[in-house]
C-alpha cells in the first residue's frame, strides 16, 4: 500500500514552481505592467478618457506649457481600454508582474509633452505632437499640397478662433445669397 | 463614528486608536529586517474588498506556489501575525477594525497594501464610503500593486517585504525631446480597409485580443502583392496552429478583397 503510493508521488513529480529562484512562466495572454513608450505617445489623452480606475492621469500646466501624461499602477486594474484605444501603440500591456515597491512614490510614471499655441491668439491648446500626427494621418489619407497647407493652418488654431473664422465665413456666405 | 462623549460602540476614545511611531518598535523592525531567519506569519484583514485578492492569497499557500516553505503562514489572529495583510479599499466602516488589528499585533510588524484597492483605492476610489487605500490610516511599508495580485507576485511582494528581493519598479519621468515625430502605423494599408479591419477583428475576438489581431493582420497586408501576402498569412496561421485565429485570419482576408473589388 505505502510502496504504492511512494510509486505514485515519484511518478507524479514534483509540483510546486521553483519561483522566485527562477523566472516563473506567464501565460500567454497574461495583462501584466502597462508599458508605455514615451517617444511614440502623442499625448491625446484617449487612455485617459478609457481608464476606468483613473489610474492614468493628464494634467495642463499653462504656465509651462506643458502637458503631463502620469500613471499610477496602484490604481491600475490591468483591463487593457488604454492599449485598445492607442491609435499609435505606444502603451502595451507586458508580462511584467513584479510590480511591489517599498515606497509609493515608485508606483508613479510621467512624461511631459509641449503645448501648440495658436497661430491667432497664442492661447495653448493641443500637444504639438499630437497636431503633427494628425497632419501625417491627413497625408496618408491622400491629403498633399495646397489642401494640406490649408489644413495645417486650420489645426494650428484653436477652437475659439476656429469659431470666429467660421463666423466670418458664415457671415461672407450669407451677404453672397442676398446679393 | 463617535458618539457625543467621543466614544465609540465599543466603548473606547478615537485616541486610543491613534498610531503613534515608537522609536523602539522602530528599532525591533529594522533588527527584524536586517537578518530574518525565522518564518513570518501572516494574518490578513479585508476592509471591503471583493474577495479576488483572498483567492490570490489562498492560491498563493496552495502546493503549486506554496508560500508555506519560505515560512510564510498565514495564521487567523492578529496578535500571531508579523506581517498584516490589508486588502480592499478602506470602507468607512472597516476603518476602526482596521485599527484594532494594527494594535493588536506585536511589535515589530510589517504592514502591507495588497492589490490595487489596498494600495489606492482602486477602481472604487472615488466612492461615497470608501475612504482610499489603507495607507490613509496605516503606516504601510509595502505595495503590492495587481487586480488582484498573482501569487507569484505576491511571493515576490512578500519577499521584497522581507528584504530577500530588491525592488524593480522605479518612478520615471519623461520630457519631450526636440525632434521627436510620431508617423501613422501600416503607411501602406489605406485609411478604410485599415478601419474595415480593425473593426471586424473586434466584433469577432474582443476589444484587447481584437486589436491585438488587427495589428497583426495589417501588418501582412500589401495592396499590390495580394498573392504573397496570403502564403505568407498561411505561413503564420500554420506556426500558430489556432482554428480561432484561422477563421477569423479568414473573415479579415474577405474583408480586403472585398475592398480590394471596390476601388
Amino acid at each position: 500500500m505505502v510502496l504504492k503510493l511512494i510509486k505514485q508521488v515519484i511518478k507524479v513529480g514534483e509540483a510546486t514552481v521553483l519561483y522566485p529562484f527562477t523566472p516563473v512562466e506567464v501565460a500567454p495572454g497574461f495583462r501584466g505592467r502597462p508599458q508605455h513608450d514615451p517617444a511614440l505617445c502623442i499625448s491625446c489623452a484617449a487612455c485617459v478618457q478609457a481608464c476606468p480606475s483613473n489610474a492614468l492621469t493628464m494634467e495642463t500646466d499653462p504656465d509651462r506649457g506643458i502637458q503631463t501624461w502620469g500613471i499610477f499602477y496602484g490604481r491600475c486594474i490591468y483591463c487593457a481600454r488604454c492599449e485598445e484605444v492607442c491609435p499609435t501603440g505606444s502603451i502595451q500591456l507586458s508580462h511584467d508582474f513584479e510590480l511591489a515597491v517599498m515606497n509609493k512614490a515608485d508606483l508613479y510614471e510621467r512624461a511631459d509633452y509641449r503645448l501648440a499655441a495658436c497661430r491667432r491668439c497664442g492661447t495653448l491648446f493641443a500637444p504639438a505632437k499630437e497636431i503633427e500626427y494628425v497632419l501625417a494621418l491627413l497625408e496618408q489619407a491622400g491629403l498633399s499640397g495646397q489642401t494640406l497647407a490649408e489644413r495645417r493652418s486650420l489645426l494650428e488654431l484653436c477652437p475659439s478662433c476656429k469659431r470666429k473664422m467660421d463666423l466670418h465665413k458664415m457671415v461672407s456666405l450669407y451677404q453672397e445669397a442676398d446679393e | 463614528m463617535t458618539g457625543k462623549n467621543g466614544r465609540n460602540a465599543d466603548g473606547m476614545s478615537e485616541d486610543q486608536y491613534a498610531i503613534h511611531s515608537d522609536a523602539q518598535a522602530g528599532q525591533l523592525k529594522a533588527l527584524l529586517l536586517k537578518d530574518i531567519k525565522r518564518s513570518v506569519f501572516v494574518y490578513r484583514i479585508d476592509c471591503g474588498g471583493c474577495n479576488g485578492c483572498e483567492i490570490e492569497i489562498f492560491a498563493a499557500i496552495t502546493p503549486i506556489f506554496d508560500a508555506e516553505r519560505f515560512g510564510i503562514r498565514v495564521v487567523s489572529s492578529p496578535r500571531h501575525a508579523d506581517i498584516l495583510l490589508y486588502t480592499g479599499s478602506m470602507t468607512r466602516s472597516m476603518r476602526l477594525p482596521a485599527l484594532r488589528a494594527y494594535h493588536a499585533a506585536p511589535d515589530p510588524k510589517i504592514c502591507v497594501a495588497y492589490g490595487a484597492c489596498g494600495c489606492s483605492g482602486g477602481i472604487f476610489h472615488d466612492l461615497y464610503g470608501v475612504w482610499g487605500g489603507a495607507d490613509k490610516f496605516i503606516p504601510i511599508d509595502a505595495y503590492i500593486p495587481g487586480c488582484p495580485p498573482t501569487p507569484p507576485a505576491t511571493i515576490y511582494g512578500f519577499a521584497m517585504a522581507l528584504g530577500l528581493l530588491s525592488q524593480k519598479l522605479k518612478a520615471t519621468h519623461h520630457v519631450e525631446g526636440e525632434d521627436e515625430c510620431v508617423q501613422p502605423r501600416h503607411p501602406q494599408v489605406p485609411l478604410d480597409l485599415r478601419i474595415a479591419v480593425e473593426r471586424e477583428a473586434r466584433r469577432m475576438a474582443g476589444y484587447w485580443h481584437g486589436k491585438r489581431i488587427a495589428e497583426t493582420f495589417l501588418d501582412f497586408i500589401e495592396p499590390n502583392d495580394e498573392q504573397g501576402a496570403a502564403q505568407k498569412i498561411q505561413v503564420y496561421l500554420a506556426q500558430q496552429d489556432d482554428p480561432r485565429l484561422a477563421e477569423i485570419f479568414g473573415k479579415l482576408q474577405e474583408v480586403w478583397t472585398t475592398h480590394a473589388q471596390g476601388r
